[in-house]
């Protein structure tokens, strides 16, 4: 009997002889030959594969020269490409700020005609710059996800160096897009950018972690829409990836939103427990304001379970992560807090000046919402030392407010039955919260109707 | 922040380069991975390293842990290509009409002494798909399976048979995993 040699049973084990040199070999090792079995299991990846590379010895070091020419050319490679990636990060930065500079009208005149903007690494710099705004100014957001949306549009393959990175550009952008859409309440306009986001997604190979974040975007979109079930499915696809790619602080991070729905579904013990473990898988260190904004709705969620104590100590603990996180949204919703739970622990002057401070940056930054939330606290706190002028003063500005910004009847309808109770000195504080209460709901669901109390 | 604006990585990817080169070739070697191979994935994975788009907190150990993942998947990769390969092979085999008739009685013999070491569910599907020429969708109907399942079965069931003709030894601690 003749006998494969070496070479062709390591061809063979590594799948790379011809059709026919693969069916003889199979042929012969089908007999059972174990002079050949034997050479075949030394090739056979060894059981200690799986372990863990940082295990390795180190007396394993320093005699696989075999590798060094590739490990040159491979380094030579990556040094000029990060060279490349630097030159053009730094473009990114210069053509952002020379657009950011441009009046509105002007920007969309270079995006539209400049070939210089229609550019990969303005289009990253925008998306960059949406996660910055996210927290900074939500207005902001909008402007600059629609930028990036434009530039992603704009691009072809060839500018990018292919399709799936042009892909990814364009999913990432719409994603941004309804994703601040949706924080500044324009519902509609939210579901028509997450579902172009979605058409890309399905149709292009994303990257799984992008895809993932998208997912969670989209997921936040369908909670806006009170669409639950399809909020907590969308979720869960994107924490499968995350803890497939060991992602645990992202997956931390869309069990917070997790949290959210069941907030919104009255699951308290479901809130309760993604929470916690939200808390305990988001890496403080690298994900400090995702980190922060779930302390922040354990605290809230502790005060309105009426456990205003430990609300107050965790707040007390929480502080230095907001005064770090420094950014403005993240000091308003301090501010807030410490009022919400000063107002809780009968703090009365404490709650009011909090209230006043945030109600006026909210008016200012034009979130109607909140604002308005925020007026109904501070006019909680005027009915409670009962000062009925300023109760009824605090409602009219605030309804004029909201007319201004929002066009949600049914909010406007709750706003001004508070606003003539408070005229004829009749708001007490369970119309204040339930008027708040419908806000809140009504935010997200602009199909909710608000029936006055008897 | 991308991996670069990282003061750990942006100073020296050349330093970082050559602190992590002899772990890489340790990795590689422990892998086995040939030489000629390791090309691509060092690229792929360097390449993420250098346009991720977040933070990357530790970039050696993301670097060796994605290789980690990249070695398991070329491993798995190649595996499913012999596995494909034993499968054609023995398709032909079982096709083949011109054989003469003392070869194909000794080529059923070795079959079934083959899939005899096999479990019991390896055996039928097997024996299924080889002597009676069954199709995926016929012997996932015949056995019960359903169509969304039959494909991944049938490869673990290749995957013991192919483990027992290469590594008769490493046989029964992987069979149906």
């Amino acid at each position: 009997m003749s006998h494969p040699t070496p070479k062709e049973l390591e061809g063979f084990v590594l799948g790379r002889l011809s059709s026919a040199e693969m069916r003889d070999v199979a042929r012969h090792l089908l007999v059972g030959c174990p002079q050949c079995q034997e050479v075949t299991t030394g090739l056979w990846e060894p059981e200690d594969i799986f372990e863990d590379p940082q295990t390795l010895s180190l007396a394993e070091e320093g005699s696989h020269d075999g590798y060094d020419e590739v490990l040159d050319r491979v380094f030579e490679r990556i040094l000029t490409t990060e060279a490349r990636l630097t030159d053009q990060r730094s473009l990114g930065r210069k053509l952002y700020e020379e657009l950011m500079q441009c009046p509105a009208e002007r920007r969309q005149l270079l995006l539209g005609n400049s070939q210089r903007f229609r550019s990969r690494a303005l289009c990253e710099r925008l998306i960059e710059e949406c996660y910055e705004a996210f927290f900074e100014d939500p207005r902001r957001l909008v402007e600059v996800a629609r930028l990036a949306v434009q530039v992603a549009d704009r691009l072809d393959t060839g500018d990018c160096g292919g399709e799936e990175v042009l892909a990814s550009l364009r999913v990432r952008a719409w994603a941004h897009l309804g994703n601040a859409l949706r924080i500044n309440s324009d519902l509609m306009g939210s579901e028509q950018a997450f579902t172009k986001a979605e058409s890309l997604l399905n149709g292009n190979r994303i990257p799984p972690v992008e895809r993932a974040r998208v997912l969670s975007f989209m997921g936040s979109g369908h909670m806006a829409h009170r669409r639950f079930a399809e909020a907590l499915q969308t979720f869960d696809r994107a924490a499968t990836i995350y803890k497939k790619l060991g992602q645990w602080s992202l997956l931390g991070r869309t069990l917070l939103q997790k949290s959210l729905v069941c907030s919104e579904v009255g699951d308290d013990e479901g809130e309760m427990r993604y929470l916690r473990r939200a808390l305990d898988l988001i890496d403080p260190q690298a994900d400090p304001r995702v980190f922060l904004a779930a302390r922040h709705n354990l605290i809230y969620t502790l005060y309105e379970r009426g456990r205003v104590r430990e609300a107050f100590a965790l707040l007390y603990h929480t502080r230095p992560l907001y005064l770090k996180a420094g950014d403005r949204i993240n000091l308003l919703k301090l501010r807030w807090l410490e009022g919400t739970v000063a107002f809780g622990l009968q703090r009365i002057d404490q709650a009011e000046a909090a209230f006043r401070e945030v109600r006026e940056a909210f008016m200012e930054l034009g979130l109607g919402y909140d604002a308005a939330l925020s007026s109904l606290d501070l006019a909680s706190v005027y009915i409670l030392q009962g000062r009925s002028a300023d109760v009824s003063r605090v409602a009219e500005e605030t309804l004029a407010i909201f007319q201004a910004h929002n066009s949600h009847r049914e909010a406007i309808a709750a706003l001004l039955v508070f606003s003539s109770a408070a005229r004829i000195n009749r708001a007490g504080i369970d119309l204040a919260r339930e008027v708040s209460s419908f806000l809140k709901r009504a935010r997200n669901n602009p199909d909710l109707r608000f029936s006055a109390p008897s | 922040m991308s991996a670069l604006d990282h003061p750990q990585v942006e100073s020296s990817l050349e330093g970082f380069l050559k602190k992590v080169r002899p772990r890489l070739k340790t990795l590689f070697a422990h892998y086995r991975i040939p030489p000629q191979d390791t090309e691509d994935l060092l690229q792929q994975a360097l390449l993420a390293l250098i346009y991720r788009q977040e933070g990357i907190r530790d970039p050696e150990a993301w670097l060796l842990g994605t290789l980690r993942n990249k070695c398991l998947l070329y491993w798995r990769e190649q595996r499913r290509r012999l596995y494909d390969a034993v499968d054609a092979a023995v398709l032909e085999f079982m096709a083949a009409p011109l054989e003469p008739a003392q070869e194909n009685a000794d080529l059923q013999r070795d079959l079934t002494s083959a899939l005899g070491r096999l479990p019991e569910r390896c055996r039928s599907l097997l024996a299924l798909r080889y002597r009676q020429g069954y199709d995926p969708a016929e012997v996932a109907q015949r056995l019960g399976y359903s169509p969304a399942s039959i494909s991944k079965i049938t490869t673990r069931c290749l995957a013991a048979l192919t483990r027992h003709l290469v590594a008769p030894g490493d046989c029964k601690k992987k069979v149906g995993t």
